[in-house]
């Protein structure tokens, strides 16, 4: 089973790419959206993430991704639309409630905005494998330990998601009632679950620590480990790619 | 009190569970043995409604578990996990035996009642914090806590695994006595002895499959369906085999050592 910010194998173009052009290129892109108004140009972002997926040969997941963000997607759309009043009103409900052509841009950019800054950060987390990102982080000069933390909590977010639901079926099964529909309710159960999530949380996570401390962690230096990285045409292209795009993004701003 | 009637079960493509059929009927004693990843624990959620079967009825004290919400099955049956950290989430040892009493038991003398004479069944402290507790303490607790209110079906996966000799003969003899008491069990187990002991019936689960389903006595002595399994036949009846001839019959250490006192005596 491979969950959601998985390293996918493979041995794609992409995925022989330097971490380090992967994770610049991938924020490269979240960088775009948030300093262009263009809903085009972000859109365009989002093609481009779907490209990258195509190459990476894993189209399915992304898709997978891109339909669940659509969902919620939608109900931010829903929520954010009727509460902008500026603009002309294109469309007037009772209630005085009605939508205008800015809160139509303005909610339409912000669900772009937010498919294409996710779009790009799971297609780098799927193709990049945790101790590469880790090691292309320290190259750049943060201390392994920060990286290390920043890689493994990470990891823990998707685990953190199984144990949840894990702990919630064991409470289902003592008669806790978490099968209700009503949302209400189940928050208030979820709320006091917490608890042993926390608490196996802690114990995992010391777990690890002791296990990482007794295999040397705190012996390693900056130049450890023994994988070299090197910059291939491939990078070029990339960052080649990433730079036309901010540029584009520039031109608009000041042109557009 | 369970009854599967064709059930089958899948994940992501692979067919985890596929066509099982068997009844418990009201004070059985059923043992389920397979070697890892047999299935055994999906088959007990299947049997709890926490999971749903792709296929086939799962019936629950007549209530299909398809139909009703497993927190309303929880209170006709009782499951213990296989990781006793999944279902603690109380701070306090009484607290979590409460969880399960508050749930079923309206009356709050009642409540009180039954949980000292939980805590005093299992020796427990009430005011002791779990997460201090020994994994084999931690595994008591969530035993206590799954008995507490008193299910009619109970659904243990693994409950000894951990255990010293001493808490597991404790474990055991609590789940028999409630056996006694008219209690149906079903109990996962991969300590052949134990299953043995206890159980009265046997179910063998072979990837997915339901490769055997008969009385103790039978199944353990079934050398070829055990080896099928990959399962090792519990020690006596081992023997009992393998020395044959007046001793083939042998199933407890008693019955053993009888025939063995029997051939001696015929000798001299
Ligand atoms: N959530 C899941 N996703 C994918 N596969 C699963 C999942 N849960 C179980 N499986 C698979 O189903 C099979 C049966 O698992 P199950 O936990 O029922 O085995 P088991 O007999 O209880 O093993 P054990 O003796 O180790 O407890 C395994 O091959 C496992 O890989
Ligand atoms: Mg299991």
């Amino acid at each position: 089973m491979s969950g959601l910010l998985d390293y996918v194998p493979g041995n794609t173009f992409l995925h022989r790419l330097h971490p380090l052009s992967k994770l610049i290129f991938s924020f490269g892109l979240c960088l775009a959206c948030f300093l262009t108004q263009n809903h085009w140009l972000v859109l365009g972002v989002i093609v481009c993430s779907l490209l990258q997926a195509a190459l990476a040969g894993m189209l399915k997941p992304a898709l997978a991704v891109l339909r669940a963000l659509s969902k919620l997607s939608l109900l931010l759309f829903l929520a954010q639309v009727f509460f902008v009043r500026q603009g002309q009103i294109v469309l007037s409900l009772p209630l005085d409630i009605y939508i205008t052509d800015q809160g139509l841009s303005f909610s339409c950019l912000f669900v772009l905005r937010l498919i294409a800054v996710t779009l790009p950060l799971f297609i780098m987390l799927s193709i990049t494998r945790m101790s590469d990102l880790t090691n292309a982080l320290t190259r750049l000069g943060l201390p392994y330990k920060y990286a290390f933390a920043l890689t493994t909590a990470m990891r823990f977010i998707p685990l953190f998601g199984k144990e949840m639901s894990e702990i919630m079926e064991a409470q289902t099964a003592r008669g806790v009632e978490f099968d209700s529909k009503n949302f209400c309710k189940k928050l208030k159960l979820i709320l006091p679950l917490c608890l042993p999530l926390l608490l196996s949380s802690v114990r995992r996570i010391e777990n690890s620590a002791i296990a990482a401390e007794l295999r040397g962690f705190n012996v390693r230096k900056k130049d450890s480990g023994y994988k070299r990285y090197v910059l291939g045409r491939g990078d070029a292209a990339v960052l080649g790619a990433l730079v036309l795009i901010l540029a584009a993004v520039g031109l608009e701003h000041f042109y557009g | 009190m369970l009854r599967l009637a064709e059930v089958s079960f899948g994940l992501e493509g692979e067919r985890i569970i596929s066509k099982i059929s068997f009844t418990l009927g009201q004070g059985e004693f059923a043992a389920l043995l397979g070697e890892n990843g047999a299935g055994k624990s999906t088959l007990c959620r299947l049997s709890m409604g926490l999971l749903k079967p792709a296929a086939g009825r799962v019936l629950v004290c007549g209530q299909d578990t398809a139909a009703v919400k497993t927190s309303a099955i929880a209170r006709q049956a009782g499951f213990l996990f296989q990781n006793p950290d999944r279902q603690i989430c109380r701070p306090s040892v009484a607290g979590e035996i409460m969880l399960g009493l508050e749930l079923t038991v309206p009356d709050p003398a009642e409540r009180e009642r039954r949980c000292r004479e939980t805590l005093a069944l299992f020796s427990l402290d009430p005011e002791a914090h779990p997460f201090n507790l020994s994994r084999g303490e931690r595994q008591l607790l969530a035993l206590a806590s799954v008995l507490a209110p008193g299910p009619r079906l109970l659904i243990l996966d693994e409950p000894t695994t951990g255990l010293d000799y001493r808490e597991c003969m404790t474990v055991m003899e609590i789940i028999a006595r409630r056996n006694r008491e008219g209690a149906t069990v079903l109990m996962v187990s991969h300590d052949m002895e134990v299953a043995s002991d206890f159980a009265r019936r046997v179910l063998v689960l072979n990837r997915g499959e339901l490769a055997g389903d008969g009385p103790v006595r039978e199944i353990m002595r079934d050398q070829a369906l055990l080896q099928r399994a990959s399962l090792l036949p519990p020690q006596i009846p081992a023997l009992a085999l393998s020395l044959g001839g007046q001793f083939a019959a042998a199933f407890t250490i008693e019955e053993m050592a009888a025939l063995a006192a029997n051939s001696r005596r015929g000798r001299l």
